[in-house]
């Protein structure tokens, strides 16, 4: 009360404290709080209600909760017991030595090896049923511990670890049940020890330490071999059961023993030592339990037959690549002649033109940008084009994916992200861009095939690419040339004038534009309907060639001027209508696009079975993957664009240099490490694509690749040890490039 | 306040839903320990699945309707579940411990494996007893696996037929072939004439792509080497790469020339088999060369043989020896749960019973009047009746033709019959290889 009276006072005494006052933002905030919490009551209630009505809900979440408890508890029992090696080291030992104890006899009893210890019924029986046991082996190690903390003379310690430890392996080995007795095999025996004894010292000398630690550590594990892993087991002699305990402990009692009890540096170090690891454990066994494992049982079974019965050594790799689905070389010798190589050639010819030139100019036979690197990647882009497309079976074609994809999505995101720089509408044709890669792989096949679809050559193209394709072909050729070019070109000439008109307030204008356009459309429909065909096709290609010619004067002007960067387009255009028109007015052939004549001598369309016409079906099918994946490679390269300081960049202006020196010479130099991520991460993607074929192909017509192979030998051929082989050697060709992508991640940061 | 802690709970409760979201539906009850033929009585299922093959509107649509008759009268609720892509994931379910209750077969070669890896149950003695009763020994020995019944047959299709529209010959002036080498004269007359296309052929099935392939190779081994050598092909006695298997293969592959094929999504690879009743109907092409069942995708309102115009009716896939064999194939039912229901429901699927009630559910989603359904069954004691004219002509074919054959592709090993068979054809038909060149890399998958 009086506090609130107090404040009450300070305001009215004009206090310079400044107090919110309780406006619209103070309601807002309640308003957010009480949203929240009703939104988190409804959660709360919804997850209720499903523990409550789903039984199996309940038992994963009983499940999961147990296990998020128990490793909780044990990550924090860990830490706690590792806070007192610095703090009380004798507590520490005692501690370790004790749940040490605890944790091996229990395994023992729990195994059923000591007489009386019994798994019991329900929760309590059990505990009960055994648990004394590891407590009383527990006690006497945690007493040995407790003495070892403590004591320093080291004679004194020697006695009592192999003392210690030594009851605890007698009480063992008395308790033995008689089902778990070993039998004596002395020649095993001694053979084990000796050699483990070995074996250990041989470490120990190695790590430059005195090899008796390593040899009586070493003894102790053999004779634990050889006395229990050689011999059967069961119904042995109760005396030798004793002895075959007690010695190993004693020697383990011995060799912690032998280290001396350490000051407090040595007891921080080993806190200190400890937390990594503990730190760590929880996710080391997350890996190990979903990675790790599997992987190694895929290798297993990748060494056993179909049915994973019995081990066939390497076969189903042997087999993977002999079989000519996987591999064949068969058609190596068209290699050299096939267009794409010869292509290829010619353009590595060019390099080296070029490349000469400029070595005697710079010294350098290609650099960033240079006129030179163009006909090299090129060049060599082609000839992987020659010889992917003669070397057929799925692992070529999982290399071609890889070296396609990897190169257009890397270059084309580099491009977009380079040109769309500082543009006006950067954002929107970055978001377009990006847009692809929020659609999954299945759905972008789906929308693809639709793209690629082809139809009976009798019947209308539903396709995209096809319909344009055939388009394309009917209009090079002629035929049935409609005037919906003009239609539509009146149409949207009728829709602008009426838009600006409503824009601009003249109402009469957008009436005359809404009687006159359908009335246009309709008069020049008919009007052209009303021509001879040959009229329609002299029409076509006047206008046609009065474009060309436009289009010429101005890339000529252009280049005259020397301006060549607005004649690049000009330039393109020309040269392709200009093939079409050659083709169009038949003088050389007749026709460009999706048209043939068939036996009956009629034209009919000709469209493109992009999906199953080998082998470039394959590239049609990378595009998929491409078209996904640029906006990838655009993101994180414009982020490392926008990175480059800006004063770098101006001091190169300032120096003179153009904006493509800038990009090649200073730009793409400090990005260079952010490509490598970019490519190393498309390379693993690409090489486990598995989703476009089997949506698009399911592997039919030569596009099959290792995954979806994988998929086939395992689920549908039931052969798993050769679809085991496939999965293994997708890991093995990923391996290296995971591993140089993480050291170039790690180096970044 | 401190929310930490509900952090930490999300992911306990977020784990517990995936998992749950993602694990089976029923509760571990799934025992799939083979068991002998032997009443175990006791548990019996409230919820029973069925998978299949069959995936139609009216076909998956009739299952549902039939089964789950049975199931309200006996309390249990039976979900069939037409899967586009059984052959794959019939494997994956069953290797994931996961399978359903009873699957509908349309290979016994597969079911086979299936028995003898110890995946199937056996039928118990009601069950088998009523498949005895129901059918023919020559169907049920295709659910037979080393003399223990596994299947029970619940459908037949009769597969040596060809479906054409017999206006459209009339006013071509065609005539019906009787003969293999009128059959292709007349092929080159139609390709000759231009026009309309002699055959429609698509063999797209999803992961079955290739299945129509096999039928037309396995007519023409058949036709061209008689029964014997169809048999010794069955059972590797002669290797796939036989000449005479090639030899059929390329006959096939001949006919399916570029003048000879209307497909209607440009390659007959890409076609989907469902997507030949439409042109037929259409007149772009005059003949179809397919099963009994594919009545079922013939567009809905066409007449069948009543003589209308654009009606549709089928010949004989005519012969070359004049042993006039036929083809057919057939679906069997097994269980990969040992249930007293699942047993129950096997033995209704047997009985002619079941067949009527799937014939007029089927029959009434096509369209009911005189739509034939697609769906045959050849149960002992079946009524007639509710059958079509046409579809009881079928039925007499299968009963009364000398020479009777079940499709090879079916009694292979799945890794060939609803494999290689299927990928090295569809590769073949796609001209990525040669007949030679496909049997060969057939042969090679052949299990040892």
């Amino acid at each position: 009360m009086t506090t609130l009276e107090e404040l009450d006072d300070t305001l009215q005494a004009g206090s310079p404290v400044p107090v919110e006052p309780l406006g619209d933002d103070a309601g807002q905030s309640t308003a957010k709080v009480w949203l929240g919490r009703i939104a988190f009551g409804a959660i709360a209630v919804l997850v209720l209600l499903l523990l409550a009505t789903q039984s199996k809900a309940r038992a994963t979440a009983g499940l999961a909760g147990g296990a998020v408890v128990v490793t909780g508890g044990l990550w924090i029992g860990a830490n706690l017991v590792f806070n007192q090696a610095a703090k009380n080291w004798q507590l520490f030992n005692a501690l370790r030595y004790g749940i040490g104890g605890f944790i091996i006899a229990g395994i023992i009893a729990g195994n059923g090896a000591i007489n009386g210890a019994s798994e019991g019924t329900g929760v309590i029986g059990r505990l009960t049923g055994f648990i004394w046991f590891p407590l009383i082996i527990a006690a006497v190690t945690a007493a040995t511990g407790w003495a070892l903390g403590r004591i320093d003379a080291p004679t004194t310690r020697l006695a009592i670890g192999a003392g210690g430890m030594g009851a605890a392996g007698l009480i063992i080995g008395a308790m033995m049940d008689s089902s778990a007795r070993p039998d004596n095999d002395a020649v095993a025996l001694i053979g084990w020890t000796a050699l483990v004894a070995g074996i250990g010292a041989g470490i120990s000398f190695l790590r430059k330490q005195p090899p008796t630690g390593g040899a009586l550590l070493g003894a102790a594990i053999g004779w634990i071999l050889g006395a229990f892993g050689a011999p059967d087991i069961g119904d042995g002699a109760a005396g030798w059961a004793i002895v075959a305990c007690t010695i190993p402990a004693a020697a383990f009692g011995l060799r912690f023993a032998m280290k001396p009890i350490g000051g407090v540096v040595e007891h921080a170090q080993v806190d200190r030592r400890a937390r990594p690891v503990i730190f760590l454990a929880p996710a080391l066994l997350f890996v190990t339990v979903t990675l790790v494992i599997p992987a190694i049982r895929t290798f297993l079974i990748s060494l056993k037959d179909r049915k994973s019965e019995e081990f066939v050594g390497i076969d189903n790799y042997t087999d993977t690549f002999s079989d000519t689905n996987s591999w064949d070389m068969s058609g190596w010798n068209d290699m050299f002649f096939n267009w794409p190589m010869r292509i290829g050639l010619l353009l590595l010819i060019m390099f080296a033109v070029i490349g000469t030139r400029m070595k005697q100019r710079t010294g350098r036979l290609v650099e960033l940008g240079s006129p030179s690197m163009g006909p090299l990647i090129a060049g060599l882009l082609f000839v992987a084009f020659g010889v992917f497309t003669t070397l057929r079976g799925t692992i070529i074609n999982n290399l071609w994916w890889v070296v396609v994809v990897t190169i257009f999505s890397t270059a084309l995101g580099l491009a977009v992200a380079v040109l769309a720089d500082d543009v006006k509408f950067e954002r929107v044709a970055k978001s377009m861009i990006f847009m692809p890669m929020a659609i999954s792989l299945v759905g972008a096949s789906v929308i693809w095939r639709f793209m690629y679809v082809a139809r009976d050559s009798s019947k209308e193209q539903t396709g995209v690419l096809n319909a344009m394709w055939v388009g394309l072909g009917r209009l090079s050729t002629g035929q049935s040339v409609a005037a919906t070019v003009f239609v539509f070109a009146i149409g949207l000439t009728g829709l602008s004038v009426l838009l600006r008109a409503i824009a601009g307030r003249k109402y009469v204008m957008a009436l005359v534009a809404i009687i006159a356009t359908p009335l246009l459309v309709l008069g020049v429909d008919a009007a052209w309907e009303a021509l001879s065909g040959d009229l329609q096709r002299f029409l076509i290609g006047a206008i046609l060639t009065l474009t060309f010619l436009a289009l010429l004067a101005y890339a000529a002007k252009a280049i005259a001027r020397g301006d060549f960067g607005p004649a690049i387009v000009p330039t393109i255009a020309v040269i392709l209508l200009g093939w079409f028109l050659v083709r169009y007015w038949g003088i050389v052939g007749g026709g460009v696009g999706g048209q043939k004549t068939n036996s009956n001598g009629e034209i009919v369309g000709d469209p493109i079975n992009f999906i199953q016409s080998s082998p470039y079906n394959n590239v049609f099918l990378m595009i998929v993957l491409i078209w996904i994946q640029t906006g990838f490679a655009m993101v994180i390269l414009s982020a490392a664009i926008k990175a480059v300081p800006e004063d770098v960049i101006e001091a190169a202006s300032v120096d003179g240099a153009t904006s493509s020196q800038i990009f090649w010479r200073v730009t793409l130099p400090q990005i260079a490490p952010t490509i490598g991520v970019v490519v190393t991460t498309i390379i693993v993607l690409v090489m486990k694509v598995f989703d476009i074929v089997k949506v698009m192909t399911n592997g039919n017509f030569g596009t099959q690749v290792l995954a979806n192979d994988m998929y086939f030998q395992a689920f549908t051929s039931q052969n798993f040890g050769r679809g085991a082989a496939l999965a293994m050697l997708i890991f093995f060709s990923v391996m290296p490039i995971m591993v140089f992508n993480i050291r170039q991640m790690q180096k970044e940061n | 306040m401190n929310k930490r802690w509900l952090k930490l709970a999300a992911v306990p409760i977020t784990l517990s839903f995936v998992a749950a979201a993602c694990g089976s539906d029923d509760e571990g009850s799934t025992d799939t320990t083979p068991a002998e033929s032997t009443d175990t009585g006791g548990d019996a299922k409230t919820e029973i699945t069925v998978t299949g093959p069959e995936r139609d509107e009216s076909e998956a649509g009739s299952i549902q309707e039939v089964l789950g008759a049975w199931g309200d009268e006996n309390g249990v609720e039976v979900t069939y579940i037409g899967d586009a892509d059984w052959e794959a994931n019939i494997n994956t379910q069953v290797q994931g411990g996961n399978p359903p209750d009873i699957s509908i077969f349309p290979q016994p070669g597969k079911l086979a494996e299936f028995a003898r890896d110890g995946d199937l149950v056996a039928l118990n003695d009601d069950a088998a007893a009523a498949t005895a009763a129901n059918w023919s020994e020559a169907w049920t020995v295709f659910g037979n696996v080393d003399g223990t019944q596994y299947g029970v047959p619940v459908k037949a299709d009769l597969k040596s037929l060809v479906w054409y529209q017999p206006a459209a010959f009339e006013a071509a002036g065609y005539t019906v072939p009787t003969t293999f080498d009128e059959f292709t004269t007349l092929v080159d007359t139609i390709a000759a004439d231009g026009g309309a296309k002699p055959l429609c052929v698509g063999i797209e099935s999803g992961q079955a792509t290739g299945w129509t392939f096999t039928d037309w190779v396995e007519d023409m081994v058949l036709r061209q080497h008689g029964a014997d050598v169809y048999d010794q092909w069955v059972a590797h006695e002669i290797p796939f790469n036989d000449p005479m298997i090639v030899e059929s293969m390329q006959t096939v592959l001949d006919l399916w020339s570029e003048d000879n094929v209307f497909a209607s999504s440009g390659t007959i690879a890409a076609t989907a088999f469902q997507d030949n009743g439409q042109p037929l109907v259409d007149g772009d092409c005059f003949m179809h060369r397919q099963a009994s069942f594919y009545s079922a995708f013939i567009p809905e309102g066409t007449a069948f043989a009543d003589g209308s115009e654009g009606a549709v009716d089928v010949f004989y896939f005519p012969d070359i020896n004049g042993d006039a064999p036929v083809l057919g194939a057939g679906t069997l039912a097994a269980a990969f749960n040992d249930d007293a229901n699942v047993h129950a429901l096997l033995a209704y699927l047997s009985t002619p019973e079941y067949a009527e009630a799937r014939q007029a559910a089927q029959q009434e989603l096509k369209g009911g009047g005189a739509t034939l359904s697609g769906f045959l069954s050849a149960a002992q004691g079946q009524d007639p009746a509710v059958y079509q004219p046409l579809e009881q002509s079928f039925l007499e074919i299968l009963d009364t033709a000398a020479i009777v054959r079940f499709d090879a592709s079916d009694l292979m090993p799945a890794d060939v019959g609803a494999g290689t068979f299927w990928t090295e054809g569809t590769a073949a038909v796609n001209g990525d290889k040669t007949a030679q060149e496909a049997a060969d890399a057939i042969e090679a998958s052949w299990p040892a």
